[in-house]
């Protein structure tokens, strides 16, 4: 890693323990030892550790450079982006949309987005994967265990 | 006794609850291989199916859905990297890595026959010593509660490979993470934000899912459309013969798996602790006695054989104070008293003289389904290796969709699906950062048991601190916890002094 990734990575774990001391100072006191005791002594710890890595970063030499297969590639960082927003859509659409449709849309377009580059997608064979899967998980679970999934507007053709 | 078990036998083997322990064993393998469905749930969803079967029947269901859950979770710890449930965390260490290595098969079949070792010795301690164990584990307080936690979490530096900052700082942040919730004691809802989602905290299955599973779809995602990478080998795959290992590593095991056991019985027994911390604290304990602590993590038997032994040795271990004292001491055995209880049975000091043979009959339960979970697991063995020939572009997200579920399961809400994202968000920052994971479950796991136990401590000995040093078992894994720091820091600055010596070898 960078001095430079070294050097972000330490403020981020100070500023994380800054922000959990900052938080930590809204909480009602009611004497030494209470619901603020603990997390005054981890924020402590988290912005002392942040600052230890600062300063040991700041002090070690001999940081290599990124190899290139080590850099994040613009399409790597859009894959990743994407991958998030469709995690995201499949669960914001459970309850509109139901499990089964809402699975059968995020598994294809998973399916499609993982693909690697060496390989061609297969559009057929991702819908058919996708609509089975997120049948028979839904199946299984609403009827085999009664748990209850959201059918969306499924709910009112289903038994 | 002999005849009480033998009855016990006859009544398991009966052929309506042998195929009953089949399919519970059967179906708890795949709940504890798909991550984000747990013990917990298996037996929670499958509780209602028993009400129409007797007894002996029930409960021998409901015990084999333990034992298979418990010890499917190996499964994808060691294909997938991704633990099924908290008590195969520290099974992904290495069985990752041999799977890496072409052993995958080799990782799994001694995964498989230490749980079995694991399973068999903890119901041996629960037949011959559940009284004696039982009683002392009941006279532990708070103070001797917290003392353990402390200790176990001055371990979370051994976990921490490459920066040994960046390690305390995950098993700090992790117990940060623990504190979001109403406080112990005074009740103060602490960093909620005003959401009553997160009231009682966050659940550590969305945690759990979250830091390894969506985390690993996301590097997935990374690394799909990588350019001028070298192209990721898929895993080498030899030839299974058996359970993939030899008899010489087999008995070179067992000092390794009957420390592993004893720990994961001990911690078993102990209420609020199971398996989810005994195989990481029997890891760190393999580590330590190895006679090559530096091939741990990079994919060693040992590892996978101190946490497999010990997670499946808290089946045993956890049925003590359910069944000599009626106290669950987790989640899965608070549903198990449910099931004992809608059945007519409870459980307490005078179980073993009212209901003896029903008592018997659930021992018997257990060794037949410690035995098939053996033989669906070895006769399975050659079809887990084959989910390898999925393409990871279609395995992983059908697992995250079921992880989904499992979320949603907790307690029917959207919410918790969102917070196995939030978390894989942060898992994923985590391998971005070489921030090791594990301190961080170590840490929300112990977290809340150190600061309730310490709040409640002080209550007991009137806001007096030295109540958690003469406290003769407190003070003593205090001491322990203090020396296990002094030896790390003296470990981290050894090597330094070594190097500095010119040829030092010489």
């Amino acid at each position: 890693m960078s001095r430079n990734s070294e050097l972000i990575i330490g403020l981020a774990m100070l500023g994380a323990g800054l922000g959990y001391l900052y938080l930590t100072m809204q909480l009602p006191r009611r004497g030494t030892v209470d619901a603020t005791f603990f997390p005054y002594a981890l924020g402590s710890a988290m912005a002392a550790l942040g600052l230890l890595q600062i300063l040991f970063t700041l002090r070690r030499s001999g940081f290599l450079p990124l190899a290139p297969s080590e850099r994040l590639q613009p399409r790597q960082l859009l894959t990743v982006a994407a991958t998030l927003g469709l995690v995201a859509g499949f669960i914001a659409a459970l309850r509109p949309l139901g499990f089964p449709v809402a699975a059968a849309l995020f598994l294809f377009a998973q399916f499609w987005l993982l693909t690697p580059s060496t390989q061609r997608p297969r559009p057929i064979l991702y819908a058919v994967l996708a609509i089975l899967s997120a049948v028979v998980i839904f199946v299984t679970f609403r009827y085999g265990f009664r748990l209850m999934l959201p059918g969306g507007p499924l709910t009112r053709y289903l038994p | 006794m002999l005849d009480l078990l033998l009855a016990g036998f006859g009544n398991v083997l009966s052929p309506q609850i042998f195929i009953l322990i089949t399919l519970g064993v059967a179906v708890g393998i795949v709940f504890g291989a798909v991550p984000g469905l747990t013990a917990v749930m298996a037996i929670a969803l499958c509780l209602p199916m028993t009400y129409t079967l007797g007894p002996a029947a029930g409960i021998s269901l409901l015990i084999a859905l333990f034992v298979g859950a418990t010890s499917g979770g190996l499964i994808s710890a060691i294909l997938l990297k991704i633990p099924g449930t908290p008590s195969s965390i520290a099974t992904t260490f290495d069985g990752a890595p041999m799977m890496e290595k072409g052993e995958g098969a080799k990782a799994l079949g001694v995964g498989i026959v230490f749980s079995f070792i694991g399973t068999i010795l903890s119901i041996g301690a629960l037949m011959f010593i559940a009284p004696s164990l039982a009683r002392v584990a009941l006279s532990f307080g708070p103070h001797e509660y917290f003392a353990i936690a402390i200790f176990s979490l001055t371990l979370i530096a051994t976990l921490s490979s490459g920066s040994m900052i960046k390690g305390i700082f995950a098993g700090v942040a992790g117990f940060a993470v623990s504190t979001v919730g109403i406080a112990p004691v005074d009740a103060i809802t602490r960093f909620t934000f005003g959401r009553v989602e997160i009231n009682a905290g966050f659940s550590i299955l969305t945690v759990l899912v979250g830091m390894f599973a969506v985390a690993e779809v996301i590097r997935v995602a990374e690394s799909a459309h990588r350019k001028g990478g070298a192209p990721v080998a898929p895993p080498l795959l030899v030839r299974i013969k058996g359970f993939g290992f030899s008899m010489a590593e087999f008995l070179g095991q067992i000092p390794n798996a009957i420390r592993s056991s004893l720990i994961g019985i001990s911690i078993g027994i102990l209420p609020g602790i199971g398996a989810g911390t005994s195989n990481i604290i029997s890891y760190i304990a393999a580590k330590k006695r190895s006679k090559t602590p530096e091939k741990f993590g990079k994919g060693t038997i040992e590892g996978v054989v101190a946490s497999e032994s010990a997670n499946n040795a808290g089946i045993g271990g956890a049925m003590i104070p359910l069944l000599t004292l009626g106290i669950p001491g987790d989640a899965v055995t608070a549903i198990l008293l449910g099931g004992l209880m809608i059945h007519g049975i409870q459980p307490g000091p005078m179980l073993f003289i009212t209901q003896g043979p029903l008592v018997y009959t659930i021992f018997a339960a257990l060794v037949v389904a410690a035995i098939m979970m053996l033989i669906l697991e070895f006769v399975g063995l050659r079809l887990f290796i084959k989910l390898l020939a999925i393409p990871k572009h279609i395995l992983l997200p059908i697992i995250l969709v079921l992880c989904a579920v499992g979320a949603f399961g907790l307690a029917s809400r959207i919410f918790d699906v969102w917070t196995i994202l939030a978390f894989g968000i942060l898992g994923y920052a985590f391998a971005k950062a070489g921030m090791p994971t594990a301190p961080f479950i170590i840490g929300f796991i112990l977290g809340p048991m150190a600061e309730t136990n310490f709040r409640r401590g002080l209550q007991l000995s009137s806001g007096d601190f030295t109540g958690f040093l003469t406290n003769p078992i407190a003070g003593t894994f205090l001491a322990l916890a203090a020396l296990s720091i002094l030896w790390q820091v003296y470990a981290a600055l050894r090597p330094h002094k070594i190097a500095t010596l010119p040829n030092a070898q010489d």
